[in-house]
C-alpha cells in the first residue's frame, strides 16, 4: 500500500475533484455571483443615499462612507405616491391578468395537442388565408361594406371547404402546429408593434389595461404552450384512460390526475410568463400614455426628468419593483419540484 | 361495494378496426363464457392490445358488435360497461398512495367513506400488501406495483377484468408466482377476464381457452390442450411450445412422405406436392444413426437441469429432441431422430393448413 500523498491535480476519491479544479471553480462561482450580486447591493444603498451622497461618491458602505437616510423614500411614497402607486397598481393588474389568460389559454391549447392527434388539410388553410386577403383587399381597396364582405367569405369558407381540401391532399400534423404556434416567438415584438399600435388605436383601446393584458397574452401564449406540451407528454396516457375506466369523468381525470401531476409546470411556467409580463417595457412604451403606465415606463422616465436623473429614487422605484417577483418566486419554488411521477409505470 | 353480481358473458361479432388504411383487427369474433379466463395470444404487433382496448372502450370499433352480458356495449363509455383493466405499465397515480390507488375507482363512485376504507383494506389484504397502504407507488417494488394494480382492479367487483401482458414487467420468479395467485384468484372471484400476452407458458398455464392470433387475425380458438396438440395450422404449430415444434419440407406421394434422407409410411394423407411435417421436440427420442426417421450430426448440446436438449443439424435448418436429465451425447457425432409418425402433424406448405388424414 502506497502512503504517498495525492497530488494538488488529483481528486482523492471517485466522483470528486481534484483540490485544483475545486478552487478554480469556486473561483470562477464566485467572480460571477459578484457580477449578479453587486448592481443589487448598489441598488439598495443607492435607495438609502441623499442626493449629495450620490453626486459625491462613490460610497459603497452606508455608515462607514456614508449617513444613510430614507429621504427618497419619502419622495416616493410621501411626495409622490400617486404616480408610482397607480404604475404600481397597473402593473400588478396587468401581469396578473395577461398571466392567467395566457395560462389557461395556453395549456389547455398544449393539453389538447398532446393528447389529439390533428390533421389539418393544408390547401382548406390556405383557402382560408386567401379568403382572409381577399376581405382585406375588398374592405381597404375597393370600399366594401366590411360585415358584407366577412359575411360572404364565410359563406365561401364553408360552402368550398371541403371541396376545395379535396383538390390535394396534404396533412399537417401536431408537430406542424406547434412549430407554427413557436415560430411566432422567432419575430421580435418590436415588429409588429406599429400595426398593433394601430389596431388598438382604431378600436380606441389604447392607454387602457385590456389592450395591454391581451397584448402580453398573445405574446407570451407560445411560450405557455411550448413549455405545457412538453409536460403534458410527460404524463402516460395510460394513467387517465385508468381513470376514465375505474369511472372518472372528464373533469374528475382532470382533477384528479392532470392536474396535481402537471402542477410543477404550471408553478414554473405561470412565474416565467409573471416575469416576462412584469418586465415588460417595449410595448407598454407604445401601449400606453399615463393611465396605463406600468413600473419599468415609470422607472425609465426617471432617466429623462428636468432635474437630470434622480438616481436615489429611481432605486428605491426598482427595489419595490423587485419584491412582488421574489415573493412570487419563493410561492412557487416548492410546487417547482421533480420526480413527480416516479411509479407510474413500470417496475 | 357493489353487489356481487354474477359473471357476464362477452360476445365480440366480427369486429373490426382501421387505423386510416391500416386493418388493425381483421374480423374478430369470440364468445367468453361466464366466468372464463380467456387468454389471447400472439406475437408483438398482432392487434392484442388493440382488441382488448376496444373491448375496454378506449378505442373506437370501426365495425362490428361487442355485448358484455345481454348488453349492446359497442358504443358506450368505458366507465359503463362494467370492466377492470390491469395496464402493462400498471398505470398507478404517481401522486396517490396505495390505499388511494386501490380506492379510486370507489372514490369516483361516491362511495362514503368508511365503506370504502372497509374495501381498500380488504382488497389489499387479498393481494397481501397490507402494511404498505400508506406509501406512494415510486416507493413500491416492481412486484408490489404490479399488486397495487391488481387490487384497484378488484375492488370494484366488475363483470369483467381485462389484463394487458400484467406480468411482462416482473423478473422471471416473481412472474411465476404472480402467475398462480392471479389464477387462483380468478377461480376465487369468478369474474370473466380477457387477458392478453404474447408468452405462451402464461397462456398454457392460466388459460381455459386460449384464442392465437397473427396480424390482426384470429388463427385458433381451443384449450391450451387443443392448440397444443391439434394446431390448426403452421402458425399456431411454430408458436407454442418451447422449444418450438420442429417442421421438415417434404411431400407425400403413394403413401409416403419423403424429404432429404428422410420417408415413412402415412396413412389417409393424399398426393400432395408440397407438405411439411411437424414433430414436437418431446415427441422424439435420439437413437443410434440409421436406426430413426432421420440420421444428422449433433449441432450442440444443452443441459437445462430438469432435461436435456439435443439441436441436430439438418439440411439447412436445427431439429431439436428433448431428452432426460441424465442424456448425454457429443456434440458432432451422428445420430437418428426417432419419432412416431403417427404422433406427427403434417400441414399444407403453401396454405399453412394442417392436413388430416382421411379417417
Ligand atoms: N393508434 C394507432 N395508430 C396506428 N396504428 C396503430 C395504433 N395502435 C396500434 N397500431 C398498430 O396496430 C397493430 C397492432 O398493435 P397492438 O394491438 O398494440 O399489438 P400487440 O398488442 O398485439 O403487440 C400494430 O401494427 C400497431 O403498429
Ligand atoms: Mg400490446
Amino acid at each position: 500500500m502506497s502512503t504517498r500523498r495525492p497530488g494538488l491535480f488529483e481528486p482523492r476519491a471517485i466522483g470528486q475533484m481534484a483540490p485544483a479544479t475545486k478552487i478554480l471553480l469556486y473561483t470562477i462561482l464566485i467572480v460571477w455571483a459578484a457580477f449578479v450580486l453587486f448592481p443589487i447591493y448598489w441598488l439598495l444603498i443607492t435607495s438609502v443615499k441623499t442626493p449629495a451622497a450620490v453626486n459625491q461618491g462613490p460610497f459603497f458602505l452606508p455608515f462607514i462612507d456614508f449617513e444613510p437616510s430614507l429621504h427618497a423614500w419619502k419622495e416616493l411614497f410621501v411626495i409622490d405616491y400617486e404616480d408610482t402607486l397607480r404604475a404600481y397598481m397597473n402593473s400588478i393588474i396587468i401581469s396578473l391578468s395577461a398571466t392567467a389568460l395566457s395560462v389557461l389559454v395556453g395549456s389547455m391549447a398544449a393539453y389538447a395537442l398532446s393528447r389529439v392527434d390533428y390533421a389539418p388539410n393544408l390547401i382548406t388553410i390556405l383557402y382560408f388565408v386567401a379568403l382572409l386577403a381577399g376581405v382585406g383587399v375588398a374592405v381597404g381597396i375597393y370600399d366594401v361594406d366590411w360585415m358584407l364582405a366577412t359575411a360572404v367569405a364565410v359563406a365561401l369558407f364553408f360552402l368550398l371547404a371541403r371541396a376545395v381540401g379535396r383538390i390535394y391532399e396534404v396533412r399537417l400534423g401536431n408537430g406542424d402546429i406547434l412549430f407554427w404556434i413557436i415560430s411566432q416567438r422567432i419575430l421580435a415584438p418590436i415588429v409588429v408593434v406599429v400595426p398593433i399600435y394601430m389596431m388598438f388605436q382604431s378600436v380606441r383601446l389604447l392607454d387602457t389595461h385590456l389592450a395591454i393584458i391581451l397584448t402580453y397574452a398573445v405574446v407570451n401564449l407560445p411560450i405557455v404552450v411550448w413549455l405545457m406540451y412538453d409536460f403534458f407528454n410527460s404524463i402516460p396516457r395510460d394513467l387517465e384512460e385508468s381513470a376514465q375506466i375505474d369511472g372518472a369523468t372528464m373533469i374528475g381525470t382532470f382533477r384528479e390526475i392532470i392536474l396535481p401531476l402537471s402542477r410543477a409546470g404550471l408553478a414554473a411556467t405561470t412565474l416565467l410568463v409573471m416575469i416576462l409580463s412584469w418586465n415588460e417595457y417595449l410595448l407598454a412604451l407604445f401601449l400606453s400614455t399615463t393611465k396605463a403606465q406600468t413600473m419599468p415606463i415609470l422607472v425609465a422616465a426617471m432617466n429623462a426628468g428636468e432635474r437630470g436623473v434622480l438616481w436615489w429614487t429611481m432605486s428605491v422605484t426598482i427595489v419595490v419593483m423587485i419584491i412582488p417577483v421574489v415573493v412570487l418566486a419563493v410561492i412557487l419554488q416548492k410546487y417547482i419540484t421533480k420526480g413527480l411521477l416516479v411509479g407510474a409505470v413500470k417496475g | 361495494m357493489s353487489s356481487d353480481h354474477a359473471a357476464k358473458t362477452i360476445s365480440i361479432r366480427e369486429m373490426n378496426k382501421y387505423y386510416g388504411n391500416f386493418h388493425a383487427l381483421k374480423g374478430l369474433s369470440l364468445e367468453v363464457e361466464a366466468g372464463e379466463f380467456l387468454v389471447l395470444l400472439g406475437p408483438s404487433g398482432c392487434g392484442k392490445s388493440t382488441a382488448l382496448r376496444m373491448i375496454a372502450g378506449l378505442e373506437s370499433i370501426s365495425s362490428g358488435e361487442l355485448l358484455i352480458g345481454d348488453q349492446d356495449v359497442t358504443e358506450v363509455l368505458p366507465k359503463y360497461r362494467d370492466i377492470a383493466m390491469v395496464f402493462q405499465s400498471y398505470a398507478l397515480y404517481p401522486h396517490k398512495t396505495v390505499a388511494e390507488n386501490i380506492g379510486f375507482p370507489l372514490k369516483m363512485a361516491k362511495v362514503p367513506q368508511a365503506e370504502m376504507d372497509e374495501a381498500v383494506r380488504a382488497a389489499a389484504a387479498q393481494v397481501e400488501l397490507d402494511g404498505l397502504l400508506d406509501r406512494l407507488p415510486g416507493q413500491l417494488s416492481g412486484g408490489q406495483r404490479q399488486r397495487v394494480a391488481l387490487a384497484r382492479a378488484i375492488i370494484r367487483r366488475p363483470a369483467v377484468f381485462l389484463m394487458d401482458e400484467p406480468l411482462s414487467n416482473l423478473d422471471a420468479k416473481l412472474r411465476g408466482n404472480m402467475r398462480a395467485e392471479l389464477k387462483h384468484m380468478q377461480n376465487e372471484l369468478g369474474i370473466t377476464t380477457i387477458y392478453v400476452t404474447h408468452d405462451q407458458i402464461e397462456a398454457m398455464t392460466l388459460a381455459h381457452r386460449v384464442a392465437i392470433m397473427k396480424d390482426g387475425e384470429l388463427q385458433q380458438l381451443g384449450t391450451p390442450k387443443e392448440v397444443y396438440s391439434n394446431p390448426a395450422n403452421l402458425f399456431v404449430a411454430g408458436f407454442m411450445g418451447s422449444p418450438p415444434m420442429n417442421f421438415v419440407e417434404g411431400e407425400i406421394s403413394s403413401g409416403q412422405f419423403r424429404a432429404a434422407g428422410m420417408s415413412l409410411p402415412v396413412t389417409g394423407f393424399a398426393d400432395n406436392a408440397a407438405v411439411t411435417i411437424g414433430f414436437r421436440p418431446e415427441d422424439c427420442q435420439v437413437v443410434e444413426a440409421g436406426t430413426g426417421q432421420v440420421d444428422a450430426s449433433v449441432y450442440t448440446f444443452e443441459m437445462t437441469g430438469d432435461q436435456s436438449l439435443v439441436t441436430f443439424e439438418y439440411e439447412d435448418r436445427h431439429l431439436v429432441v428433448k431428452m432426460p436429465k441424465d442424456f448425454e451425447i457429443a456434440s458432432e457425432s451422428r445420430a437418428a431422430i426417432a419419432f412416431d409418425p403417427a404422433e406427427a402433424n403434417f400441414f399444407d406448405t403453401a396454405s399453412g393448413r394442417r392436413l388430416l388424414p382421411a379417417a
